[in-house]
């Protein structure tokens, strides 16, 4: 690891996403399959970056280390200046709560609570009290046109609703990075273009956009798109 | 994750499946009844036999002529037959002029049985004996009707009788008893009180006696030997420890019976205490026996838990990804799991004891006194609780430690 940090000089140390020479070996048996093989990249605040890729590419192993879900194998990891490599799991739990807001494909919404109630849980596991939650989570609601939806349960949502629910809960705690995991992929096209444009919207107030798909309608809505290829950056290109 | 939203979310979670909350607590909630019921009965049971039988509370002890240890066995019987001499009167005045800590002391024959008889009306086994007029202040006797004997009445051994509530009522249903002669052994003595009835003690009436003065007793009786030796009853002055007192007349009655420091008591005292301790001994293997059956169902009803706990941990393993993806620790999964068992248990053994409760309030009203004393309930949520805990500890270990990225992918 640290006779390759020669190779990444172009890196800035104050980017909010920082990653050198990373590596992510699964062992299969005897066999060892490297999901990752010596990424490095890095990502400015206020930047909307695409990750695009074929399955099996090592994108979504790379989703879950950006994420926090996961740690390297080798190399560093830096977020807004927190050295994630090195964490445990209690600290990176704390990372993904602080910094980190996912957009999950298929929503991830608690079934059982109200739309409010998921807004309100990465507050509940950020220690808030009850009643700024509450202020908080109805005025992220607010923000993604819900506000009169706050009652009601995933199940008597819309797909389109659900997503913005997912997105209002993402953004609750002022995270550093949004992270979306094929965010339109259960979505209808119209449904699609209009959370499309929410991430717009979104990046445009100044939020840190990461955007994870294959599809290429998607990922051209970024300024810069990288491609993921056999666990390396085949390809890194400022589009807008 | 605070205290009060853990609570909030695991009242949820069970409130979410109610009747699979219910039939897991099915286990905890017979076993809880079960235990409580039978820790009640037992308790009672205790209290019972302090009250009446060992006289727990009434400063009063017996001295006597052979000690608990003598029943052993056959042999301790016959080596304390031959050892242990029966009380005497000149014992008595010896202690009594010697003990300064003592409040009373006065002798009580041995009885005898007898079936009475007047006119048409008869009452089979009446317990006779004699005691000396002192004994109605120690027994804290409560009379009814007319008045205990006197010394009088005793030195001159008076025929007079003090009886139970039955004999008055069996011998004389018309009434009329005080006052009234009754014949035992052809000899007539008269009625001159009777005393509150007592009702029975585990079926044995306790309100068919006679009492005469002893002196009167003895005479009439064959003298006081054998059965019919008396024992004697003594209370401690007020301030003074029992066990004081106890020590006291012990050496009084050991010099009095010239006995060696190496020489053994060869007289018995009988305390409440020793009484309720060896009741309580006997009782002890028995309350074991009795609480282990119910303590199994308790144990059946936190493997129950225990299960379900599991099955609530695969069925949300997608929303623990997601609770871990939103910033949960792994303490906050766990607690999470451990709040829910605990409570979930803990409902269990609060109904059970409720159940419990009633049925030993309808047990007291109309069969036998039970009873649940607050420490008991207390520890009956705090057990209920713990074995929760205990139960769902592995399965919320299970959920803690899952993997995020694995969760989130469960469907």
């Amino acid at each position: 690891m640290a006779n390759s940090h020669t190779g990444t000089a172009m890196v800035k140390e104050d980017s909010l996403i920082l990653m050198k020479n990373i590596w992510k070996t699964y062992q299969m048996g005897v066999e060892e399959l490297h999901a990752l093989r010596d990424v490095s990249f890095h990502v400015e605040k206020g930047d909307y970056l695409a990750i695009i890729g074929p399955s099996g590419s090592g994108k979504s192993t790379l989703m879950n280390l950006i994420g926090c879900l996961d740690s390297p194998t080798k190399g560093t990891y830096l977020i807004n200046g927190h050295l994630v490599s090195e964490m445990t799991d209690d600290e990176l739990a704390r990372i993904r709560n602080k910094e980190i807001g996912f957009v999950f494909q298929t929503f991830n919404l608690l079934s059982r609570a109200t739309a409010l109630h998921n807004v309100e849980l990465p507050l509940i596991y950020a220690g808030i009290r009850a009643g700024e939650r509450h202020e908080r989570a109805k005025a992220a609601l607010d923000a993604v046109e819900l506000g009169d939806r706050t009652l009601h349960r995933p199940n008597e949502l819309s797909g389109g609703q659900r997503q913005r629910v997912a997105i209002a809960r993402a953004l609750i705690n002022n995270p550093s990075i949004l992270l979306a995991d094929e965010p339109t992929g259960a979505l209808d096209s119209k449904t699609s273009v209009e959370i499309m444009a929410l991430f717009e919207k979104l990046h445009a107030d100044g939020n840190t956009i990461i955007v994870v798909t294959h599809e290429h309608e998607v990922a051209e809505r970024a300024h810069r798109i990288i491609t993921i290829r056999d666990g390396q950056i085949e390809n890194d290109e400022r589009i807008k | 994750m605070n205290f009060s939203e853990t609570l909030k979310l695991a009242i949820s979670s069970i409130t979410a499946h109610k009747l699979r909350s219910f039939l897991t607590l099915l286990g905890m909630i017979i076993g809880m009844t079960a235990f409580m019921l039978i820790l009640s009965l037992l308790l009672g049971f205790n209290g019972y036999v302090n009250e009446k039988v060992a006289g727990i509370g009434s400063n009063a002890f017996t001295v006597q002529r052979f000690n608990f240890d003598d029943f052993k066995d056959s042999d301790t019987i016959a080596a304390a037959q031959r050892r242990n001499k029966e009380l005497s009167f000149d014992e008595l005045d010896f202690i009594k002029r010697g003990a300064q800590m003592i409040e009373h002391i006065g002798a009580r024959s041995g009885g005898v049985g007898r079936s009475i008889r007047v006119g048409n009306n008869s009452i089979q086994n009446v317990r006779i004996s004699g005691v000396e007029p002192v004994i109605a202040t120690i027994d804290k006797i409560e009379i009814e009707q007319g008045r205990f004997f006197s010394d009088t009445e005793n030195n001159t051994a008076a025929r007079v009788a003090f009886v139970g509530a039955d004999i008055a009522k069996n011998l004389f249903p018309q009434g009329g008893a005080l006052g009234s002669e009754l014949k035992i052994s052809g000899i007539p003595y008269r009625i001159i009180g009777i005393q509150v009835a007592k009702g029975t003690v585990f079926g044995q009436p306790q309100d068919n006696f006679i009492q005469l003065p002893i002196k009167t007793f003895g005479a009439n009786f064959g003298g006081l030997r054998w059965n019919r030796a008396p024992n004697f009853a003594v209370t401690a002055k007020e301030g003074v420890k029992m066990e004081d007192a106890v020590d006291e007349v012990r050496t009084l009655l050991r010099i009095k019976r010239k006995l060696g420091p190496d020489e053994k008591d060869n007289f018995g005292i009988i305390t409440p205490d020793a009484i309720s301790g060896m009741i309580g001994s006997m009782t002890a293997v028995f309350s074991i026996v009795l609480l282990l059956v119910p303590g199994i169902a308790l144990v059946v009803g936190a493997i129950v838990i225990m299960n379900i706990m599991l099955v609530a941990v695969t069925e949300r393993t997608k929303e623990i990804g997601i609770r871990k993806s939103l910033g949960a620790r792994q303490a906050d999964i766990l607690r999470q799991f451990l709040f829910e068992s605990g409570l979930l248990s803990a409902i269990g053994g609060f109904i059970g004891l409720f159940i419990a409760y009633t049925a030993g309030y309808i047990i007291t009203l109309y069969v036998f006194p039970t009873s649940i004393p607050w420490y008991a309930a207390v520890l009956a949520i705090g057990v209920s609780g713990g074995v929760g805990i205990l139960a769902g500890l592995f399965p919320a270990w299970k959920a803690a430690a899952l993997d995020p990225i694995e969760a989130l992918r469960a469907d």
